[in-house]
């Protein structure tokens, strides 16, 4: 400018120098709040922490952890379609009746269940695990080749009450879609949930590599990728 | 099934959906709806105060915002809601089967249903039936849908108004008491023809109970004149059974047997069975006919001749066939007729002549005559015993229902106000007209007494198939709407003790309880169909009739035209006009959608001056109706054809007013002559799939005559066209190392030669396949979603073609539809019908081109579709060379029904207008209005498959080859393996899935299976050297491939040619593909 001092230049107070460097840090500034964004819905808004967790109260207080626990209950006593259907199913009151006429028969916690045995109202449970409807999961195949319910489910038997332990999202299909030596088991293990090659966590997991690859190669598991496996 | 249907009472607006919805009306969900939004946000909003939309907007959005971060988009809280005692053998997810049968006029379609937590689904063939190949009939693959049609009758009502189901019933009770007591004296019946054992029995008890009663049958579209033109000619109760697979030599004379007639679906599985190119010898179709029909277009000669004149070439063909040295009678197709008579004689005992349900009864005896003296008794036909029907001739029930002593008139089901034209003035009206309908239609505003009638699907019931085996109707699901089946209400009239029809059937059948059961569970009475009968012709009867039937008429001219009603291969005589799927399924010869037509030839329209679309008048004996003229290549000069079955006035939401009404000219007469036209000067649109009529010589179908196809084997793949160079590709085809690992690699071959293009195949898919109807408008704008559709060309001889070149605006191929109507060349056409569906090719153009990755190859060659991941760009559907992709352009299981027949819908929110509207301005006033309603919704979701996603609006769809029927049969199979490595699906063991279409078509022609199996039925059919992919020369490597069409033609007649008009095009466009073989094919 002219008849302006020279020095002015370097000492301006409208632009003091450390303005010279905001056209450097605007792009630190946003890829840093991108990424901020990111991770936050990576972290908050995805499965593993919206489903994770989940637990709700039933109406019927009804403890897997002793039943399938305690008790060694199988798993297909109840969940008796597991290994004919896609979907497993909830047992009818009758089925609960089955032990509880005879053990516990005037507790007030099962009144709802008498109440749906002698009425045939059903007792609204709460699902706990669901999979998108354009997921067409299949109980059935899973359970017949060799993957156990504690590989979604988690260890179950040790719940009083059902809680959502896996992420069951897409990748956590996948990532066992990817590598399914290391989850398979024998079948007629599939509902011991606490089942292990070996007491040995290092012994197991060598085994679990030799016999999982073994039996994916054996029994020809396909452990389909393709979009058609899942949607239709 | 639970037999005990009788008790439940007449639902008033009742829901049938137990889901997320019936929780979405209860209060807590309501008042929870309510508290997320402000006072007033769910008020109606006046368009006119716009900132108080905005004001409310603005707040909901806040409010959105905050619920959101508060939690809103927490996952709602789904129960799970068990059984209270576990019911036997049921397992949630399995579908269960059940075999069961739709009753037809003449005989029944025996039936496997599909069956999901009690909803059934999908109807296919049952294949255990004798004789059955599994395949099924366009009518009965429709009938599903009616089950869940939101305008059933739902309730009892008398004089208009509802009563209960207890008074309706005790009024039936009350009759029954008043007519025991005078024998029956004014009660008169008026039902449609049935082949029910238990009708029968009860219908008896009926007679014996009130002798004085009338018991009238009816039959819009009547079937029976082939079995009274038996009868007659065999002096015996006879009905005839086709056998098309054992004749050499077909001749029909206007009998669309492959369509319009009863048991079609019978007659495309033998006619296709006796056409095999590869089991020796092949079958040939002569055809005489007016219509351009189904029969016509799989006819190796066809001769376009009125329908009137048909007598007239049966009496030349039986003097010429059964009398070599007879003199040959003038007429005009001489040549034509002596040829065709020589080649009957010829092939004694294994010919067939078959007579159209429209001609008149001594064309019938004259076909019977023929095939008397060519030995075709006992062996092309069979005689089967009929029980005698007795009844008044229905041409007494005016008079008798007129008459004083008329008190109270019983219709069964059908429709007579419609299509019978049943009126009477206030005074002759009888005193109690009680009707048992399945739809308040226009014979339920004349009634007294309104029963809401049950599905076939929601009975007990029984019938006798075309052969006459018992087949059973058992239910697959309650009423719907508490409902009567007409078996119940007959007995509750006849005062019956026994009134519920499981009872009633149980005690028609007889057998022990063992029997009964196997009855039910095999779906048909094995051994109960009668022996054949042998015939003798009864000479006398015969020539009498003929002398005084077969009365030959002048020609015809534009003032003297001649009308033909026919059968509608989707309407019926109506009974399908509310059916969704049946007004979209396009027309298997015009492709006509939503509409009839007043079918004409070229000639003809010229003539009067008309052209496609312009409404005409057409006066008939004084009556007259007006509908759009359509012109038809192939008709017959001077006569016009009507398709019955439209232009309902009260059928429903889907069917009200969709097309017009030909029984207001209608007199029970299928062949008039005297109609005359007047056009009125307004048009319509109509809307067709298929809007160009020629393959301009593109190879898309091959053909060749049998003779030229043992000469050149491999013509099919000599017309492939020229391929590009292969290069090495850039980057590799990932399906090829995938391939290697892959189970199964899937495949299916298509037979042209079989396919008559009936259109089961496009329904069976619509129904597997959750395919919406999109309405007539959206046809119009190319946007009908079926996977699969039929395409119909039309070839004719390339003389007759105008084809300088593609630049020339003149030439045939660059003329629109519009005006190829006027084209010459459309008078005498051969037509070829080719399925088209995803051909899954190996290198899908589609799959390149998807920014998303949203259509891809799996591993065992399937072109799949992710559908949630597709965002709609429609890339693949520009890219994709077969234009087999479809988009859904609306949310069209959404659309509300009573919008799809029109008005025509506007795209532009500006300047187009709905009834006077703009449509911003509609959709301002109510947001909701292009939406189903509840009611409507709820119950049309009961057909969807859950095994198939339901698509949204702006997501692609294509055939998947039911990759949901290959999975499950896949996991079935891995199940039964366990820790085993038995997991392919073999032909040998019988799990190979069948897809919807395959299963349905009754001609067998789609053949689907694994092409990795060398010994697989569809390798070995891709093998054939007549085997070719459409556009293989883009080296797509289509996974769905054709066999070319054969056709059989006799050399000696006058329309005979050395090749197929197709072939002829072709070879103009392209030049003679055999050129550079050896022995050069030498075709003039």
């Amino acid at each position: 400018l002219p008849g302006a001092p020279a020095g002015d230049f370097e000492k301006s107070v409208i632009f003091p120098k450390w303005t010279n460097q905001i056209p450097f840090l605007i792009p630190i500034g946003l890829a840093l709040v991108g990424g901020a964004v990111a991770a936050g819905v990576t972290v908050y808004c995805t499965p593993k922490n919206t489903r994770v967790g989940y637990q709700p109260v039933q109406p019927v207080p009804f403890s897997h952890a002793i039943h399938a626990g305690q008790l060694g209950v199988d798993c297909r006593y109840c969940h008796s379609t597991v290994e004919k259907s896609w979907f497993s199913n909830i047992p009818a009151a009758s089925t609960c009746m089955n032990c509880h006429s005879q053990v516990l028969k005037d507790d007030p916690r099962l009144a709802l269940v008498r109440e749906s045995a002698a009425t045939g109202k059903p007792i609204p449970w709460v699902q706990v695990h669901i999979v998108p409807d354009y997921v067409y999961f299949n109980h059935s195949v899973h359970v017949a080749r060799g993957f156990s319910c504690v590989e979604c489910h988690g260890r179950v038997d040790q719940m009083d009450e059902v809680r959502h332990a896996k992420s069951l999202s897409m990748s956590f299909c996948l990532d066992c879609h990817r590598d399914p030596a290391a989850h398979i088991r024998p079948p007629d293990k599939v509902t011991d949930l606490g089942w292990d090659w070996s007491t040995n966590l290092t012994v197991a997991a060598q085994m679990q590599y030799t016999n999982g690859k073994k039996f994916v190669h054996d029994w020809k598991v396909e452990s389909l990728q393709s979009c058609s496996a899942c949607h239709r | 099934m639970n037999s005990n249907q009788t008790n439940s009472t007449p639902a008033n607006g009742r829901r049938y959906w137990r889901s997320l919805d019936e929780l979405a009306d209860t209060p807590e969900f309501k008042d929870w709806l309510h508290r997320e939004f402000p006072q007033g946000a769910s008020d109606e909003l006046d368009g006119s105060n716009r900132r108080h939309f905005l004001k409310i907007m603005a707040a909901s959005f806040a409010f959105a915002g905050v619920a959101t971060l508060g939690g809103g988009c927490r996952r709602p809280e789904e129960k799970l809601e068990p059984f209270g005692q576990q019911p036997a053998n049921y397992i949630y997810g399995k579908p269960d089967y059940y075999a069961t049968a739709m009753p037809t006029r003449t005989g029944a379609v025996p039936l496997i249903v599909k069956s999901y937590e009690g909803r059934p689904i999908k109807i296919e063939g049952n294949v255990l039936y004798p004789g059955s190949n599994g395949g099924t009939d366009r009518y009965s693959q429709a009938s599903i849908l009616d089950l869940y049609d939101v305008d059933r009758a739902k309730q009892f009502t008398h004089e208009g108004k509802t009563v209960s189901r207890d008074e309706a019933l005790k009024f039936l009770d009350d009759l029954s008491a008043k007519f025991s007591a005078n024998q029956g004296e004014g009660l008169s019946f008026l039902a449609e023809s049935s082949t029910s054992p238990s009708r029968a029995r009860l219908q008896k008890i009926i007679a014996d109970k009130f002798p004085k009663s009338k018991w009238f049958t009816y039959d819009a579209i009547d079937s029976g004149i082939h079995q009274r033109a038996a009868t007659q000619a065999f002096g015996q109760s006879v009905k005839p059974i086709f056998h098309f697979d054992k004749a050499k030599v077909i001749l029909s004379l206007d009998c669309d047997f492959l369509g319009g007639e009863d048991d079609a679906h019978n007659h495309i599985a033998r006619f296709a069975k006796g056409r095999k190119v590869e089991n020796g010898g092949m079958s040939r179709l002569y055809a005489v006919e007016s219509l351009f029909t189904l029969t016509g277009a799989s006819a190796d000669h066809r001769l376009r001749l009125d329908s009137n004149s048909i007598g007239d070439i049966a009496t030349a063909i039986v003097t010429l066939a059964t009398d070599s040295s007879a003199a040959a009678p003038a007429n005009p197709n001489i040549k034509w007729i002596s040829e065709c008579a020589k080649d009957l004689a010829a092939n004694h005992g294994k010919v067939l002549v078959v007579a159209g349900q429209r001609q008149p009864l001594a064309v019938h005896l004259i076909a019977h005559e023929i095939n008397y003296a060519l030995g075709a008794i006992g062996e092309t036909i069979t005689l089967v015993p009929v029980s005698e029907t007795n009844g008044p001739e229905l041409s007494q029930l005016n008079q008798s229902l007129k008459s004083d002593a008329s008190d109270t008139f019983v219709i069964l089901g059908g429709n007579p106000a419609s299509n019978l034209n049943l009126r009477w003035t206030p005074e002759q009206k009888p005193k109690n007209v009680i009707r048992l309908g399945y739809y308040e239609d226009e014979t339920a505003e004349m009634s007294d007494w309104n029963f809401p009638a049950t599905h076939y699907l929601e009975s007990w019931g029984d019938a006798a198939t075309s052969d006459g085996t018992v087949v059973p109707i058992q239910p697959l699901i309650q009423p719907l709407f508490g409902g009567l089946t007409e078996l119940e209400f007959i007995a509750r009239l006849a005062g019956e003790l026994q009134t519920n029809p499981h009872e009633i059937v149980r005690t028609t059948f007889a057998g022990s309880e063992e029997n009964w059961k196997k009855f039910l569970f095999n779906g048909f009475n094995e051994n109960s169909a009668p022996q054949f009968v042998s015939g003798k012709i009864d000479y006398q009867t015969v020539n009498n009739a003929i002398i005084t039937g077969v009365n030959v008429r002048g020609a015809s001219s534009t003032n003297n035209l001649e009308v033909i009603f026919y059968r509608d291969a989707k309407m019926d005589d109506g009974r399908y006009a509310n059916n969704g799927w049946m007004q979209e399924l396009p027309d298997p010869i015009t492709k006509l959608t939503w509409d009839n037509a007043v079918l004409a030839s070229r000639k003809t329209a010229r003539e009067l001056g008309v052209q496609n679309g312009d409404l005409v008048e057409i006066t008939l004996n004084g009556r007259s109706v007006t509908g759009p003229i359509w012109t038809q290549p192939g008709m017959a000069d001077y006569s016009l054809g009507l398709a019955l079955g439209y232009g309902r006035e009260k059928a429903g939401r889907v069917g009200t007013g969709v097309g017009f009404n030909a029984y207001k000219i209608f007199s029970g007469k299928y062949i008039e002559t005297g109609a005359t036209i007047k056009k009125t000067g307004a048009t319509h649109v109509l809307a067709t799939t298929q809007s160009h009529w020629s393959m301009e010589g593109r190879p898309a179908v091959r053909e060749a005559n049998l003779g030229e196809y043992e000469k050149h084997k491999d013509f099919a793949k000599a017309m492939q066209g020229e391929e590009p160079p292969v290069v090495k590709s850039l980057y590799p085809n990932p399906l090829d190392e995938a391939k290697k690992t892959a189970l199964h690699q899937w495949g299916m071959a298509i037979d042209l030669t079989s396919c008559v293009g009936c259109g089961t195949c496009v329904l069976a898919c619509q129904s597997e396949n959750n395919i919406p109807i999109v309405g007539k408008d959206q046809v119009l704008r190319g946007r009908e979603m079926h996977w699969m559709n039929i395409h119909r060309y039309y070839t004719s001889d390339p003389k007759k073609k105008n084809n300088p070149s593609i630049f020339d605006f003149n030439a045939d191929q660059n003329k629109s539809d519009t005006d190829q109507q006027f084209a010459e060349w459309i008078d005498d056409v051969q037509a070829v019908n080719q399925p088209m569906l995803c051909q899954h090719c190996e290198a899908a153009p589609c799959e390149n081109v998807c920014p998303v990755a949203a259509t891809v190859h799996d591993q065992e060659g399937l072109n799949v579709m992710a559908y949630n991941r597709c965002i709609g760009t429609r890339y693949c559907s520009n890219n994709c060379p077969y234009k087999v992709r479809r988009f859904n352009y609306l949310d069209f299981n959404k659309r509300p029904l009573a919008d799809l027949k029109g008005p025509m819908y506007p795209t532009a929110i500006f300047g187009s207008k709905t009834d006077g509207k703009l449509d911003i301005l509609r959709w301002w006033k109510n947001p909701n209005s292009g939406m189903r309603d509840e009611e409507e919704w709820d119950l049309i979701k009961m057909a969807k498959n859950p095994d198939v996603t339901v698509r949204m609006r702006g997501v692609m769809e294509k055939c998947t080859y039911c990759t949901q029927r290959i999975e499950q049969a896949k996991i079935v199979q891995k199940v039964k393996a366990g820790a085993s490595d038995d997991v392919r699906l073999t032909e040998a063991a019988g799990n190979i899935p069948k897809t919807a279409c395959q299963q349905a078509c009754p001609a067998q022609a789609i053949v689907f299976g694994d092409v990795s199996d060398p010994n697989s039925t569809v390798s070995k059919l891709k093998d054939l050297e007549r085997n070719y992919s459409v556009l293989g020369n883009l080296l797509t490597k289509p996974r769905t491939t054709y066999l070319a069409r054969i056709r059989n033609p006799n050399p000696l007649m006058p329309d005979y040619r050395e090749w197929p008009y197709s072939f002829e095009e072709y070879e103009q466009h392209n030049g003679n593909p055999f050129e550079n073989e050896p022995a050069a094919k030498g075709n003039s």
